[in-house]
């Protein structure tokens, strides 16, 4: 591209290779597209003209029933993360993942460590739960000779945002998950001695 | 039976109308730009599922809007990115309750290599950049799928962030060096 003329000569490889990043769409995603345009399929936001008086209207109904029930609850929101898939268990295979009932940013109450045995990338039903764990870490059964500790981080595990969360798994491999907590990820400590207790586990 | 005749120039379409318009607006439009759409997806989500379902999703909003679109502004392409940035934005406000961060896949991914291997390495070459990519703040990431995955120019650019070309230059390059840093280059 012309404008790339007085790219700085150390970035010319790196801006190289990233042009020659390619990807196709299956052959049939075009045709399948057109079908589904020619179906009448409406985008997700799109909503039917005649429908848009109710839909505001109940738009106006459950904005007040959901400021009623904030205003009754007053608990911060929980949600729920589900990242996958890493080799958590040291089994070898790339294939655990962890879901996180959390209060955003704040409290877990809920981890479960889970193997992606029918490889949808989420955990389903069908997953088998390796550990599952209520609001505060502990180390479930005996952590004998041949255990692992795997580390993930940094991501966002708790939806606070920020991709500043680790993920530590203590497992015996090539099956056994012992324990399994987040951490808040703040800045690099200068003394390392203090790095234990600069991360409280949750 | 006749039909509106199809708009064979996407860059000045017809009034969008009944459903035949539409349709031979929206397949000029994808051929022309699907691909650009896909990849501009594919810099920020790791599924090519996902790209998919984005790229069909912006592409039902051009059509619905496309009475909107204003040549005299910009190109197709600078607005139909525009419109795949508003998409994308909104889906990951929606995914934000229950994310999906997986190992992606790269079937997808355009490359001649003579052997399974070397697609192989060349897979985790490509997957080792984006992972890299993904480590960026948001508006570097939408720098780098502006540029290397829709190919847009510097002028293309400016239009769709509303900023001037000597700006998306400066950024860009920028966003290059944290890159190339991230990447230990």
């Amino acid at each position: 591209m012309t404008d790339d003329a007085n790219l700085p000569s150390e970035l010319e490889e790196l801006d190289r290779s990233l042009r020659e990043i390619r990807f196709a769409a299956r052959a049939s995603f075009g045709p399948e597209l057109l079908g589904r345009l020619r179906r009448g399929e409406r985008s997700k936001g799109a909503v039917p003209p005649g429908r848009r008086r109710s839909a505001f209207l109940g738009l106006a109904a459950s904005l007040v029933i959901a400021a009623g029930t904030v205003l009754v609850l007053r608990g911060p929101p929980q949600i729920v993360v589900d990242r996958c898939c890493y080799d958590l268990d040291g089994g070898g295979d790339a294939d655990d993942g962890v879901l996180i009932l959390a209060q955003r940013n704040a409290r877990v109450h809920r981890l479960r460590v889970y193997e992606d045995l029918d490889g949808s990338g989420s955990y389903t039903a069908g997953d088998l739960v390796r550990l599952d764990r209520g609001a505060r870490p502990a180390v479930h059964g005996l952590a004998g000779e041949g255990i692992v500790t795997v580390e993930q981080c940094c991501l966002d595990f708790d939806g606070g945002g920020p991709d500043d969360d680790g993920l530590l798994v203590i497992a015996v491999p090539p099956e056994r998950v012992v324990m399994a907590a987040i951490y808040e990820r703040g800045p690099e400590p200068s003394d390392s001695r203090a790095a234990a207790g600069t991360f409280p586990l949750r | 039976m006749s039909h509106p005749s199809p708009v064979h120039n996407p860059e000045t379409p017809a009034a969008p109308g009944p459903l035949p318009e539409a349709e031979a607006l929206c397949r000029d439009w994808f051929e022309a730009h699907g691909t650009a759409v896909y990849n501009y997806f594919r810099f920020h989500v790791p599924l090519p599922d996902v790209a998919e379902d984005l790229t069909a999703e912006t592409f039902f909003k051009v059509v619905r809007a496309a009475a909107r679109f204003d040549p005299e502004r910009g190109t197709a392409k600078t607005w139909i990115l525009t419109v795949a940035r508003n998409v994308l934005t909104d889906w990951r406000r929606r995914a934000r309750l229950r994310q999906y961060v997986s190992i992606g896949t790269m079937h997808d991914l355009a490359c001649d290599a003579p052997s399974p291997e070397e697609r192989l390495l060349k897979e985790e070459e490509v997957g080792r950049m984006l992972d890299a990519v993904a480590t960026l703040a948001a508006a570097d990431r939408e720098l780098i799928g502006l540029r290397y995955g829709s190919g847009l120019d510097s002028a293309e650019m400016a239009q769709v962030l509303g900023i001037s070309e000597g700006n998306v230059r400066m950024r860009l390059w920028r966003v290059l060096g944290r890159l190339r840093k991230v990447l230990g280059q």
